[in-house]
């Protein structure tokens, strides 16, 4: 049947809201807990994080309509899926260097290690296995990488705050961030049935 | 050194890798690594232990290899090399659970293939195996290995038990709790549940001492 | 004076790290070919296999089946049981997928829901055969729950999920029973 007949704007919806990228999928969980507590290294972040989901997109769903279907080899889409990620990775990152030194210096090592990001990796086998055209896998990129930014700009917000309160030692941290994510997934279920 | 001595020595080593991984550098608790896997398939024991035989696959093959090619691969294509192999790695193991394991490969869904980018693997790759002999290799793969399989273990364990009431290993069901069977706390299961499982227990490994506080 | 190993000279050649990479991608290629030879048959069979379970619990009497224009076929030795499609709808939670069985006056079999992200315990009610029995023998003008004035029962407290496959049930039937009446 055909399912990738969802339209666009449930697609989107969905992976901002209902399947959050974060809260509901766990993917990009890494930079997500690493966050600094600058708002604009967030935001940062994050739109690095959605440009790359969106090339990536682009490629791997031409790659796997027009190469891996066509030619019968879709096991081989783990590893060209990785390697055009890496690549686009580089490419951003020399672009980025060339253009916007401030920016380039903002994100540090977290710009070569969106490579590692598993949004990223994710929403490309997200797309091949919703077998979604190229507008659709164009529109979820967007989708997952905005629900993601949504999530780092919250959690950025939060921690600067929680950084006042008085956490018993053993919670300070990491499972502070983990019991605050736990309490933010549980808010955004309140989002199912909406669409 | 004679023989036996160097024997002793290596067999000693391999044995200080091996256990290394299970605490000093625990990937979930204290690298805190391949955080993604980690909650996404601790839902259910079944699904935890398909992962953690998948993890040793994968991390004892690409630190096999990666340490067995490490003073020939110049350092500028390292990265994607390391890349290709972990991703080859993975692929074989996608493709032997869709063959043989049809289930396990179902409910572990788009988390199989993300393996390739679980930190775990890249980053022992990088730290480790690119660095040393291959017997010191395999000995952190499965050590790393272990301590993974331990951690999500526990934290399944927990989350299936709380979230369902009942414990099911491969279609056997190991045991219920009467009360929790009937109305199980199913927040354990969702990802919500995952979360805070992990928070406290990380919380409290620090208080008991067996981890550093930040 | 130094003397160069070969494998230093080697090393310090600036095609060398290319090369090596392609090599590695090429192994590697071979290696992912070679297990996918073994491995193919196995998975096809399978995934065939699947389907024919799935359709089996809608038609116990079935022998086999064709597929064409994303419908199924369904035999028995040469005569047509019936037909069945999948049936997409959007759930509470997320897409819940449902294989209908039709019969030859394109009133339903029985369906069979495949899969769904429904709230555990409550919209994952709809797999039970208590709510899925209730599609047996229904005409396309009978699929709504009975508050709109069809003969579906909705489970309580999950009506969402409810109205969902209910509504993906009958959008399926119409859309295919089309196709069925004019190319079939």
């Amino acid at each position: 049947m055909n399912s990738s007949g969802a339209s666009l704007i449930t697609i989107f919806l969905g992976l901002v809201l209902i399947n959050n990228f974060i809260l509901a999928k766990f993917l990009g969980l890494c930079p997500f807990f690493g966050v600094s507590k600058k708002l604009s290294n967030a935001m940062s972040m994050g739109v690095a994080v959605i440009f790359v989901m969106v090339l990536a997109s682009i490629a791997t769903t031409l790659i796997h309509k027009f190469i891996l279907v066509r030619y019968d080899v879709e096991f081989m889409n783990i590893i060209i899926y990785i390697l055009v990620i890496a690549s686009l990775v580089q490419i951003v990152e020399l672009v980025i260097r060339r253009t916007n030194i401030a920016l380039y210096n903002a994100l540090g090592i977290y710009l070569p290690l969106i490579t590692t990001n598993c949004a990223v990796l994710g929403i490309t086998l997200i797309n091949s296995q919703n077998n979604y055209n190229l507008l659709q896998s164009i529109v979820a990129a967007l989708g997952g990488g905005m629900g993601f930014t949504l999530m780092l700009i919250i959690m950025s917000g939060i921690r600067e705050r929680v950084e006042y309160g008085d956490a018993p030692a053993a919670m300070k941290g990491l499972p502070l961030a983990f019991i605050i994510a736990s309490l933010l997934a549980l808010a955004f279920m309140g989002f199912n049935g909406m669409i | 050194m004679t023989d036996t001595k160097k024997e002793i020595s290596t067999g000693k080593m391999f044995w200080k890798e091996l256990i290394k991984g299970l605490v000093v550098t625990n990937p979930v608790f204290v690298l805190v690594l391949g955080l993604c896997p980690t909650l996404a398939v601790t839902s259910s024991l079944d699904n935890a232990l398909g992962m953690s035989a998948g993890v040793l696959f994968v991390l004892l093959g690409s630190n096999l290899i990666i340490s067995l090619i490490r003073n020939i691969t110049p350092n500028l294509v390292r990265i994607p090399v390391f890349i290709v192999v972990i991703a080859s790695f993975v692929t074989i193991l996608s493709l032997v659970f869709e063959a043989y394991l049809p289930p396990l490969y179902e409910s572990l869904g788009i988390y199989l293939p993300l393996i390739v980018v679980n930190c775990i693997i890249l980053g022992r790759a990088e730290v480790f195996a690119s660095k040393n002999g291959v017997l010191a290799s395999i000995a952190d793969g499965i050590g790393i290995s272990i301590g993974f399989a331990l951690s999500i273990i526990v934290i399944s364990f927990l989350r299936e038990i709380l979230g369902t009431g009942s414990l099911t290993v491969f279609g056997t069901r190991l045991f219920s709790i009467p009360v929790l069977s009937e109305s199980p706390l199913s927040f354990f299961i969702m990802p919500g549940g995952a979360f805070i499982v992990l928070g406290l227990l990380l919380a409290l490994f620090r208080w008991l001492g067996i981890l550093k506080n930040e | 004076m130094e003397k160069l190993s070969i494998k230093d000279k080697v090393m310090k050649n600036k095609a060398y790290p290319v090369i090596l990479l392609t090599l590695v991608v090429l192994i590697s290629i071979l290696l992912l070919m070679y297990i996918n030879s073994i491995t193919k048959a196995i998975i096809t069979k399978q995934k065939e296999d699947k389907t024919l379970a799935q359709l089996e619990q809608i038609f116990p009497d079935m022998d086999n089946f064709k597929f064409k224009e994303e419908i199924y076929i369904v035999y028995r030795k040469e005569d047509v049981l019936g037909y069945a499609f999948t049936a997409a709808g959007k759930g509470y939670g997320g897409e819940i997928s449902t294989l209908v069985g039709i019969d030859n006056d394109y009133k339903i079999k029985l369906i069979n829901v495949l899969s769904n992200n429904e709230t555990p315990g409550l919209g994952t009610k709809i797999i039970d055969e208590s709510f899925t029995g209730q599609f047996k023998g229904l005409g396309i003008d009978e699929l709504e729950i009975k508050s709109e004035g069809g003969k579906i029962d909705a489970i309580t407290g999950a009506t969402i999920s409810s109205k969902a496959l209910t509504s993906s049930v009958k959008e399926a039937l119409r859309f295919n029973s089309e196709i069925i009446e004019s190319s079939f």
